[in-house]
């Protein structure tokens, strides 16, 4: 190309240095105001966007975690109070057993004590019912027999003959 | 134009529609008419001011005025514009940056974060980050330096110097040195990286005249081997073609950019002239497109670049890489 066609195309080595050094000052420019300022914030942004995805993490692993200790307390709460309510349980049955037990030694007791009374009162009652009939039997006798007897005598063989009669019934 | 003529469409009512329609109409028939098509079919006589005059396109951006001697051009002067707005832009919403975003925060982490994982995607995680700053330089400066040529002022501001009528801004992408001032950052950029990891392997990849010198080493020792001295030449002949297609390299960079930028401008300036009024709606919705295109080109080409010259020498990457370099490549086109 001859040089009349480079000067029509208007290369010019002030203009060119110029334009580079306008570049360049851009190019600082940029960096300065735009360029770091951006970077500073992207790199903050996806390390908060990383943090708060950790701290997610976290905070869900914290919870499972939670929800274990939760699970694991409520079944020990619960086993705990089966473990009381069969203590209970066989407490009171316990207790049942030990009042039948001394409800049926009182009772036995009351048999026994009823039935020496009754006893001693049978004995009683034995020895008026012959005191009577062997009064009835004098009275009897002596009416039978017209003062035959004396009522001394009479009474004491009375007595022998009651004596013999109910000394085997007696057994 | 771009208004579709349906009824009850765009949230409009319908007696709305109609006036925005006759409006549409009416703009596209005097544009019709006030441009040079309309004016050589039917000659009407429009007031002066609403006629085009025939553009004047020069490639070569102007010196408006000199400050300490030193020329300064409108192309330059655009260049300045970006680079304010751009840094006022990230001061105002870096200065109070929140872990919530507002939503001009949004966009702004949006865009940045997006061409970020573009770079990590490409050069890997830690060199991503590495590229990251100049990659994405490069697009905001390609990138608005295109679109802010889209303002109304760019181009249609004149200032009387050096006893001639020049635009004050004109698109900094269509001067040519702005272009090979980036192609240059950029390829010192590879450049600096290439020699970082590679050390001066990187080097040798350029200048690979060690195995012919060896050669004649051994013939001055007796030793005749010619396939020796062959595969030497054939040694620095490769390395030369490496330098030639990295110097290609800046030119294509330059000249892909300068061409699609200043092509788009005249391409307004031609619609403005012929058409006027109605068929600059559609060109500057095709030139925020193409902005945009040539800016992620120019940055992934770089990107892609720099990851091939730190991979060097790994035959399986630097296959892969090709494929990416045109992929980026079809994008662009």
């Amino acid at each position: 190309m001859e040089d009349g066609g480079i000067s029509q195309l208007g290369i010019n080595w002030g203009v060119l240095i110029t334009q580079i050094v306008t570049f360049i000052i851009l190019l600082v420019l940029l960096r300065l105001f735009a360029y770091k300022p951006l970077m500073r914030m992207m790199d903050e942004r996806s390390k908060r966007v990383k943090e708060s995805m950790e701290q997610a993490e976290s905070v869900k692993e914290q919870s499972t975690r939670a929800e274990e200790e939760l699970k694991k307390q409520l079944e020990e709460a619960s086993r705990e109070g089966q473990e009381r309510i069969s203590r209970a349980v066989k407490a009171g049955e316990e207790l049942k057993q030990k009042a039948g037990e001394e409800a049926k030694r009182e009772t036995e007791k009351l048999i026994i004590k009823a039935r020496s009374e009754i006893q001693q009162e049978r004995d009683a009652a034995v020895t008026e019912v012959r005191r009577e009939f062997a009064d009835l039997t004098v009275l009897a006798a002596g009416k039978v027999i017209e003062k035959s007897l004396d009522k001394e005598e009479h009474r004491e063989l009375i007595d022998k003959v009651l004596e013999e009669s109910s000394g085997p019934k007696k057994e | 134009m771009t208004t579709p003529k349906k009824r009850g469409c765009l949230g409009c009512s319908f007696p709305i529609l109609i006036i925005v329609a006759v409006i549409v109409l009416v703009i596209v028939v005097i544009g019709f008419l006030s441009g040079s098509i309309g004016q050589a079919m039917f000659h009407i006589d429009f007031p002066s001011w609403m006629v085009v005059e025939k553009p004047e396109i020069h490639l070569a951006a102007p010196h408006l005025f000199t400050i300490f001697g030193f020329p300064i051009t409108n192309t330059m002067l655009a260049g300045w514009i970006t680079v304010i707005f751009l840094v006022l832009m990230s001061w105002i919403i870096t200065r109070r940056m929140k872990l919530v975003p507002n939503r001009l925060q949004a966009v702004f982490e949006f865009i940045l974060g997006w061409i970020y994982d573009f770079c990590e995607s490409v050069a890997g995680k830690e060199n991503g980050r590495k590229f990251f700053p100049v990659v994405c330089t490069i697009f905001l400066f390609v990138a608005f330096n295109a679109w802010l040529s889209l303002i109304p002022g760019y181009g249609s501001i004149l200032v009387h110097s050096n006893g001639s009528e020049h635009e004050l801004l004109r698109g900094a992408n269509t001067d040519l040195n702005t272009p090979l001032a980036i192609a240059l950052i950029s390829c010192v950029f590879v450049g600096y990286y290439g020699f970082k990891h590679i050390g001066m392997g990187w080097l040798k990849q350029y200048f690979n005249f060690g195995p012919l010198f060896r050669s004649i080493g051994r013939l001055f020792k007796g030793k005749i081997n010619f396939m020796d001295i062959f595969s030497g030449f054939i040694n620095g002949f490769v390395g030369g073609l490496e330098f030639l297609s990295m110097l290609i390299r800046i030119i294509s960079f330059t000249f892909r950019l300068f061409g699609n930028m200043t092509a788009g401008e005249i391409l307004v300036l031609i619609a403005a002239f012929i058409f006027p009024l109605a068929v600059n709606w559609l060109v500057y919705g095709l030139e925020l497109f193409v902005g945009f295109i040539q800016a992620l080109v120019f940055a992934g080409l770089t990107l892609v670049f720099a990851t091939m010259a730190v991979a060097s020498h790994e035959a399986e990457s630097h296959e892969e890489l090709k494929n990416s370099e045109k992929e980026v490549l079809k994008e662009g086109t």
